[in-house]
């Protein structure tokens, strides 16, 4: 069977239409406010006169998320060898590929496969609340975050995927969380909160097999561990979750504190979330000089 | 019918102006506002999707219905800086909406729209996207009721004011202000 998917080759149907980071980058439009002026808060709440919009868009990208992480997880078990798989390496041989490099411990399968698990209970429930809220599946532009899904280094992927995408989703329902209860949603508030149980699970076992596997290699830990203050940043979407209040995801730290990462991590995420957050305006005023200088010029 | 649309051309969204002004004169007409002239302004550079409509006498014989968009509110969300057609009906019908229930009466002891409680406002756009639906504007209804209930809570009663206001018309300002209080407090 085929492994190691490219991110463009994954499955959707008509429904979903993807954009690329690039994409969703070159937007010179901004939240953020005109001149400086910044809004005292963005974050999601109650009372926030768009706050049910808000949510609703959230909570698809929460959808897509799922999607995206049950692909990961699923595809982990499948692309890499399990170490000691003597039948698995042979047929391997016979079909070309002689690398050995990427056995993985069966028991880190076990634990990616109960993540799809997890996972694919999370698409049904999202796509339940989505229909509570007035959402529809693919109404909004998915961003294609897959490319840490994708890595052909299993640790890349446990940094990738659980630690840093999974990282975020705790953020996303934790912040989700707050707003059913704020708001008396019988059934966002609940569904959150176990969702968010898992996820703290996910991440955790992101963290203890990242050390494990890298316990005697401390320079593939130290790429790994780079690769994940990428996707860190990435995940940030231009400042969409960072400690800022001008963010309308927060930084969930108690949360993430249970999930295995120690405090200077934590400190190290928040302060490349806020990084993404000021290259992003400096950014879009950078495109809205562009664009009006284009108007200028008709 | 006089309606105008700036700018005329985009330069941060892929929006067409003339695509505005259709939609425009078709709400404009279906809600007999014809003797109204009406601007729309789009402030491109946010993808919020706020919108907000006011009234302006001009020399005290017609009142003008100015409308300023942000371009979230025409936006394709499936395409961002792209425009969808029933995203640009459904925000100009709810403006056009207020206007008109200001205009025609009913509504003369109603806030001004930046004084409306967050439960007030809800109230009111159900009341105006229940009659867009009868209009032949495509919505999705539950999308609405969730806004109601976030305002309203999440209650029996509060789907039962959802509903008697989605299918009203000819309602006073009074009259939805008091169900949409009468829900808040259940």
């Amino acid at each position: 069977m085929r492994k190691f998917f490219p991110v463009e080759e994954l499955a959707r149907d008509g429904r979903f239409n993807q954009i690329t980071m690039k994409d969703r980058m070159a937007d010179p439009r901004t939240v953020l406010g005109k001149d400086g002026v910044r809004p005292s808060s963005n974050r999601l709440v109650p009372s926030r006169p768009d706050a049910s919009t808000a949510a609703r868009v959230l909570m698809h990208g929460i959808f897509v998320g799922e999607i995206q992480a049950l692909e990961g997880a699923g595809r982990t078990c499948h692309d890499f060898r399990t170490a000691g798989d003597q039948a698995r390496r042979a047929q391997d041989a016979a079909a070309g590929d002689d690398s050995g490099a990427d056995a993985v411990p069966f028991a880190l399968k076990l634990d990616m496969a109960r993540q799809a698990w997890d996972e694919a209970r999370h698409v049904e429930i999202s796509v339940k609340l989505s229909d509570w809220m007035g959402g529809e599946i693919g109404e909004i532009a998915e961003n294609t975050v897959l490319q840490a899904a994708c890595s052909t280094d299993p640790v890349l992927r446990l940094a990738g995927v659980n630690r840093a995408l999974e990282g975020l989703a705790i953020d996303v329902f934790t912040t989700m969380k707050e707003f059913g209860d704020l708001a008396g949603d019988p059934f966002l508030e609940f569904c959150e909160d176990w969702m968010l149980a898992d996820e703290v699970t996910h991440v955790k076992m992101g963290s203890d097999w990242l050390r494990k596997v890298t316990e005697n290699d401390p320079e593939r830990r130290k790429k790994a561990l780079e690769f994940q203050g990428i996707v860190d940043k990435l995940f940030s979407y231009g400042g969409t979750r960072s400690d800022s209040e001008e963010s309308p995801i927060g930084l969930a730290r108690r949360f993430r504190e249970l999930a295995g990462f120690t405090d200077s991590e934590v400190e190290d995420i928040a302060e490349v979330s806020l990084a993404a957050l000021n290259e992003r305006k400096d950014a879009v005023a950078r495109l809205q000089a562009e664009a009006a200088s284009q108007f200028a010029g008709r | 019918m006089t309606i105008t649309v700036t700018p005329q051309t985009f330069s941060y969204v892929s929006f067409d102006a003339d695509l505005i002004g259709r939609v425009a004169q078709s709400l404009v007409g279906a809600l007999g506002l014809e003797d109204h002239p009406v601007s729309i302004e789009v402030d491109e550079t946010t993808p919020l999707a706020r919108s907000s409509v006011a009234l302006s006498d001009d020399m005290g014989v017609v009142d003008n219905i100015s409308i300023r968009v942000e371009s979230g509110a025409f936006e394709d969300t499936r395409r961002p800086r792209q425009q969808s057609e029933n995203a640009t009906a459904t925000t100009l019908g709810r403006v056009l909406l207020r206007a008109r229930d200001r205009l025609l009466g009913g509504f003369g002891e109603a806030p001004p729209d930046d004084e409306l409680s967050l439960a007030q406002m809800a109230a009111w756009e159900t009341y105006c996207v229940g009659r867009l639906v009868r209009l032949g504007i495509e919505v999705n209804q539950q999308r609405w009721r969730y806004n109601f209930r976030n305002r309203h809570g999440f209650s029996d009663a509060a789907d039962a004011a959802f509903d008697r206001i989605w299918a009203g018309d000819g309602l006073t300002w009074g009259e939805l202000d008091e169900i949409s209080r009468a829900a808040s407090a259940t």
